[in-house]
């Protein structure tokens, strides 16, 4: 049969409602399946010590006392996650505060678009900065009872620093989607409302990042996942 | 010889630099911390090359300016529990003198009380840029001139008349004198930054104010680790910080200048250098918020030296230096900077003519820095010169990169 252009457009026309019809369906047998949970523990078998002041060789006096940080707390996060989940912009604030010449939290994960606010809660100035390449910024320095924010709109790893402390240091790790969770004192994570499927999942401490461990969430069910780091 | 060690330095430099840039993610960035984190090491590393300098404006003695300079510094402070410390730290200099520039212990008697006493080769008490003389905490190359710049004068050799110092104007960096020592040797800068004293320091803070006080061996412009004439410096310095960002501070230092040796050659056996004391005052002002720093100090210094022969220095010898510097960080990483500055000197009466007795400086410094990563900044500046008068050349233009990594 000899095709005109009416029986292509008629072909065309066709396929796009097949295409249609079919992303359609699946779309809603998506959203009828229901997310799932991982959750698990990261045991963090070396921790790292706390950064110390460099040696106050030029001091008039001893330095000022200062908190520790907590450098147990991980986190871990799905190498890959459903195209979907990166159209989300969370949006809103998180906090990490500076006091006593520490960060805190030491450690904070966040979605690209969330705004964190740097309050100095300390007599004496701070100054926030940090050189990472997904957010190269310097607040500058402000004193107590001030706040300064910075949003982040690159994921990445994000050190952050204190121009005038030397030995205050934090991490934010930022992601480009939602499934990703800080372990809490005791080491244990629960990652929710993760679309059933398989994926890769990485803890990651202070620098030191696990290989993807597989898993496979079912539908409206939890996967346990523990982790070993150093 | 001097073109020799140039070179030497720019090799270093060049090697410094290209190590530094190739493994600028993995070098140390944090100190390195033993014993459960008793015991700490840190350290600064600066290689400097700047163009010639035929002037001597920033030469610290007659081999070396501080524009050519690789200096390595390592820094220790060992805890043992809440009251003791000690502190060391070994400095080189172009590796070929390796000097214990800091020594001493810390003793907090009480851990409830800010009160400290430090007894050893302690910071200096006097000023406020010595304690951040470091390349990494200094915004510019050049250090100021009170710090630096050498003057005509010298603790162990003395001029036997007016007329024999004002010939040696502007010749601080290599200077000899017919009484005393007999060889040449650098003047004193007003305050060395390039040493520190021996003695017992003692510190406090109540609420905005600070005090320190300190008895050392030498003096503010020649620190020593013996002592050469039986007499003491006294030195205080005492800081407010009425505010963020703002801190004032004032120190005051009297101590025997002249050594035993050069007194005896100048005035007799019985004489000691007790009697020709330097004193010294400073008050200094810094105000920092957002992303600009200021900081302002004046120095003022008195020599008293012995009278010999007429025309005699019947009056102390006095100096005075003002400095302002200011830092602006323009973006996350990059800073400007400059640096005004000048060193006057009191006026001498000689046979002929009565002029400052050391030939008066003005220096302008103007610079920018680039954080690499966190701990490794490039800085480069531009040093304008002038000196009125001396037999050296007066005006110079100087240009310097520095590159500077610390842990």
């Amino acid at each position: 049969m000899k095709e005109t252009p009416r029986t292509q457009g008629a072909l065309f026309l066709t396929f796009a409602a097949f295409v249609s019809f079919a992303v359609i369906q699946a779309s809603n047998q998506l959203a009828a399946a229901r997310n799932g949970v991982i959750r698990g523990r990261v045991e963090v078998r070396r921790v790292v010590p706390q950064v110390e002041r460099r040696p106050s060789v030029t001091d008039l006096g001893a330095p000022p006392a200062r908190d520790v940080d907590d450098r147990l707390r991980s986190v871990v996060y799905l190498e890959s996650a459903p195209r979907r989940a990166f159209d989300v912009d969370e949006g809103g604030h998180r906090v990490m505060d500076q006091r006593n010449e520490t960060f805190v939290p030491h450690l904070l994960a966040i979605m690209t678009g969330t705004t964190v606010d740097f309050p100095n809660s300390d007599k004496f100035y701070h100054n926030v900065f940090s050189l990472s390449k997904p957010a190269r910024f310097d607040l500058g320095r402000y004193s107590a009872g001030h706040s300064r924010s910075i949003r982040f709109d690159r994921p990445g790893i994000v050190r952050v620093f204190c121009d005038i402390h030397s030995h205050m240091s934090a991490f934010i790790l930022v992601f480009g989607h939602p499934y990703f969770a800080v372990t809490d004192s005791q080491g244990r994570y629960h990652i929710d409302n993760v679309p059933p499927g398989n994926y890769g999942v990485i803890a990651w401490n202070e620098g030191n990042a696990s290989d993807p461990k597989p898993v496979t969430v079912p539908d409206g069910g939890a996967a346990e996942l523990d982790f070993a780091l150093r | 010889m001097r073109l020799r060690a140039g070179l030497r330095v720019a090799s270093m430099l060049v090697v410094v630099a290209s190590a530094a840039e190739a493994r600028a993610q993995t070098l140390p960035s944090e100190p390195i911390a033993l014993a459960d984190g008793r015991v700490t090491v840190g350290a600064d590393v600066s290689a400097t090359f700047g163009s010639r300098d035929p002037g001597f404006f920033n030469y610290t003695d007659y081999e070396h300016s501080a524009l050519r300079l690789l200096r390595i510094d390592v820094s220790a402070a060992a805890k043992a529990g809440p009251h003791f410390t000690l502190l060391v730290e070994v400095r080189s200099e172009n590796v070929d003198t390796l000097e214990a520039y800091a020594l001493y212990a810390r003793i907090r008697p009480w851990t409830g009380r800010d009160l400290d006493i430090q007894v050893g080769r302690i910071p200096p008490t006097f000023g406020a840029f010595a304690r951040r003389a470091y390349p990494n905490d200094n915004p510019l190359i050049g250090y100021p001139l009170a710090y630096q710049y050498l003057t005509s004068l010298r603790p162990d050799a003395l001029p036997a008349s007016a007329d024999e110092l004002l010939q040696k104007r502007s010749l601080g960096w290599l200077v000899r004198y017919s009484v005393g020592a007999p060889g040449a040797d650098r003047g004193v800068a007003l305050v060395s930054a390039f040493r520190w004293d021996t003695g017992v320091q003692v510190h406090t803070k109540a609420g905005i104010v600070s005090a320190t006080a300190a008895v050392t061996a030498g003096t503010v412009s020649n620190p020593r680790v013996s002592d050469d004439n039986g007499g003491r410096q006294l030195a205080g310095r005492l800081e407010v910080r009425p505010v963020s960002g703002l801190i004032a501070g004032a120190s005051l230092a009297r101590g025997s200048f002249v050594s035993d040796a050069a007194a005896r050659s100048a005035v007799g056996d019985a004489a000691t250098g007790e009697s020709f004391a330097q004193t010294a005052w400073g008050a200094d002002l810094e105000y920092s918020h957002a992303y600009y720093l200021v900081r302002l100090e004046t120095i003022g210094s008195a020599w008293r030296v012995p009278t010999i022969r007429r025309p005699a220095i019947d009056e102390p010898l006095r100096a005075m230096s003002t400095s302002v510097e200011g830092r602006y960080k323009i973006v996350p990483g990059l800073y400007a900077a400059a640096r005004l500055e000048h060193l006057g000197f009191s006026d001498l009466v000689g046979s002929t003519l009565t002029v400052p007795w050391d030939a008066p400086v003005t220096r302008v410094e103007v610079g920018t820095g680039y954080s690499i990563q966190r701990n490794l900044l490039l800085k480069v500046s531009y040093q304008h010169n002038s000196r009125d008068g001396g037999v050296l050349q007066r005006v110079e233009h100087v240009g310097a990169g520095q590159l500077v990594f610390w842990f």
